[in-house]
Formats: structure tokens, sequence, C-alpha cells
């Protein structure tokens, strides 16, 4: 019983597990919202489902959906593959699919977090429109062709609970990697037997 | 060991290559279309007042005629506003400075009563205060003295209407209006 314990990577099984559970999360709750006066828009962004709400009116962008199926696909890859390297962490092509798996989940919240971060230094360097990460912050919209009318919005933006479970599913699967040296490594005293 | 490592490239290849492939194929008639979605026009049409309920931006219309109150030096003013916008708004606040339409003369600031808001395509009653300071008082007293109603106008007009604050100098908004006069 102890030796099918030992064969386990068990980083690999929750990070696979977690990564999973990422997915069916992020196409309820973004990982990042951002509101812009009382409601009146909304900008809900994950790499799964990133969509844009205007009172009740709710749209996403077609080139946008295609690269959510390709994270959707990418990060549900990722997670199979965890899981099958979690329980035979032993075989010969095991290091090929946690290589293949590990590193997506950490890509993507990378991606994702470059993503925000470089979207946000361009709606302040091209639209002058401060937009924050998290927090709220007021700023002035400009309107082109107008003079004498100044309008402001409130920003509220903020990352959500499924962003962090996406971050730690990527710290598990990095886990799971480090701790693959350990759980791969044949014990001398079951080679003799 | 290389055939798995092959079959995870080409599973790798083709979960990027085919959605947006596929995505391309079916825009290819409409590239613009990939990037702007229908609904983002109907918005703009709708907020623009080129949609199908809008007409436009309309000023507030003045009902009823002024109250003033000698106590405190206020007095009240009821607009009647439609929202011609295909959304539910509610006006927060509203505030400008009051001046003398004849000479110039600040006489105090105006402010909404209370919050209102307002369905897509409603009319409702906004009730405006003004304050006037002692200054104007005096103004009243010394320049308007023979008149019952003086021509006022708001200026420096600011709205903040569900979180949208919208501000207005004197060549984008001057809404006129003819208040009791304090001191006649």
């Amino acid at each position: 019983m102890n030796a099918i314990f030992t064969k386990i990577n068990w980083f690999a099984l929750a990070g696979g597990a977690t990564t999973i559970a990422v997915i069916a999360v992020s196409l309820v709750y973004p990982w990042w919202q951002l509101t812009v006066g009382d409601d009146l828009l909304t900008v809900n962004a994950s790499p799964v489902n990133m969509n844009m709400g205007f009172l009740d009116t709710s749209f996403t962008i077609p080139f946008i959906w295609a690269l959510n199926i390709v994270s959707i696909l990418t990060l549900l890859a990722s997670g199979i593959a965890m899981l099958i390297y979690s329980v035979i962490p032993r075989k010969s092509y095991s290091k090929h699919l946690l290589g293949f798996g590990y590193k997506k989940p950490l890509f993507t919240v990378l991606f994702f977090v470059i993503g925000l971060v470089v979207t946000t230094v361009i709606c302040q360097a091209v639209l002058s429109l401060n937009v924050p990460l998290m927090g709220s912050t007021t700023s002035t919209l400009p309107i082109p062709f107008v003079s004498g009318v100044t309008l402001t919005v409130l920003l509220s933006a903020g990352f959500q609970w499924s962003f962090w479970l996406a971050v730690v599913a990527a710290g598990l699967c990095l886990a799971a990697r480090l701790y693959h040296r350990k759980v791969a490594t044949v014990p001398s005293a079951t080679t003799a037997t | 060991m290389d055939k798995v490592r092959l079959l995870l490239t080409l599973i790798t290849i083709a979960i990027v290559v085919i959605p947006i492939v596929g995505m391309l194929l079916a825009y290819q008639n409409n590239l613009l279309g990939l990037f702007i979605p229908p609904e983002i026009n109907e918005i703009a049409d709708n907020l623009s007042g080129g949609g199908t309920n809008g007409s436009g931006l309309e000023p507030p219309t003045m009902v009823g005629e002024p109250q003033y109150d000698e106590a405190t030096r206020t007095f009240s003013a009821s607009f009647q506003y439609k929202n011609t916008f295909p959304i539910d708004i509610t006006i927060k606040s509203l505030s400008g400075n009051i001046k003398c339409d004849e000479h110039h003369f600040p006489l105090g600031n105006a402010s909404l009563s209370k919050p209102v808001s307002i369905d897509a395509g409603e009319t409702a009653t906004l009730t405006v205060l003004g304050t006037w300071t002692e200054e104007a008082i005096s103004h009243f007293r010394t320049c308007t003295q023979e008149k019952e109603l003086v021509d006022v106008v708001l200026v420096d007009f600011a709205v903040d209407i569900s979180g949208i604050q919208i501000q207005m100098d004197q060549s984008q908004m001057e809404q006129r209006m003819q208040v009791p006069n304090p001191a006649p």
C-alpha cells in the first residue's frame, strides 16, 4: 500500500485536478473584472472566457473567443496529461507528459497578467485612459472634436478568486515538476527485491 | 517514447491552429466582424440617438413656478427630463453655478435635491435647489429690484449619471430659467 503512495506524484494529481477545475470555474467566474460607472460597462476577462457587458447586453469578440477555445483546450490537455503522469511517473514517457503538462497553467497565468498590463499601458498611452489593474480610480475620457465637455468615469477593477485558483494550479504543477526527481527515482530496496 | 513526444507536439499544434483557422474561415467574408461584434454597433447607434428608440439628447424643460424660502435664501425649481437613452439611468447628482443673465453676476449655486432614477424612454421630474449668497441678495436689491421674476443662467454644469460624471463649461451648456426675485 505504501509503495502505491510513493509511486504517485501527488502534486501532479492535485495540479491536474485543479487545472481542470480552473477551466470549469473560469467559464462562470472571470479572473479579472473591470466595472465602469455603476455597472454601466463590465469587462470580464479570463483566458477561458472573455466577455463584455453593457447593462443587459453581453457580447464577446469572435477572435478573442477563438483564443479562449485555444486556452480551454490547452488547459484541458495539460490537466489530463498531469493526471495521467501523476499515476505513472516512472514510465519511460512520463517525463514527456510532465513536460507537456506542467508549463501550460503557469504560462497561461503569466501571459494573462502580461496581457492585462500591456493593455492598460496601451490604454494609458493611446487613449490617455487610466485603467487600474486593482482598485478604483476616476479617469477622464477623451471626447474627440468636442471642447468644453469633460467626461469622468469611475473605474473599478480587481482579480477574482478564480485567478488565485489558477495561480494555485500553476504552483502545484510547478511543484510536481520539482517533486518528479524524488518520485521518479526507483528506491534501491525495491530494485533489490 | 518518440511517438508520445510526436503525439504531444501534434496535439499542441492542433489545439492552437484549429480554433483560429476555423474562426478565420467562418469570418472570411467579414474579417472586420472578427474583431467588432454587431452588438457594439447597435450600442453605439442607440447611445448616439440613431437607434430605433432613441431621439437624441433632450435638454430638461422647466415646469411650474420656482418657489423661494426667504429664511434659508433657497429656491427650488422643477424640471422634466426625458431619458432618451435605451438604458435605465440614475441621476445621482447635479450641480452648477447661477449667474445673473443680464449682469453675469455670480449669485450662488444649485444642486439636485435627491437622486432620481429614470427608466429608458420615461420622463421624470428633477427638483433643483439653489441658494443665493449675501452678495446675490444685495445684487437683487440694487439691480433688479423692480422685477418679480429674474432671469438667471445655470453655468459650469456638472452631472453624475450612473457613475459617469459629465462637466460642461459655459460654451456647451447654459440652462436659462426665471426665478422669483428675493428682493422685489
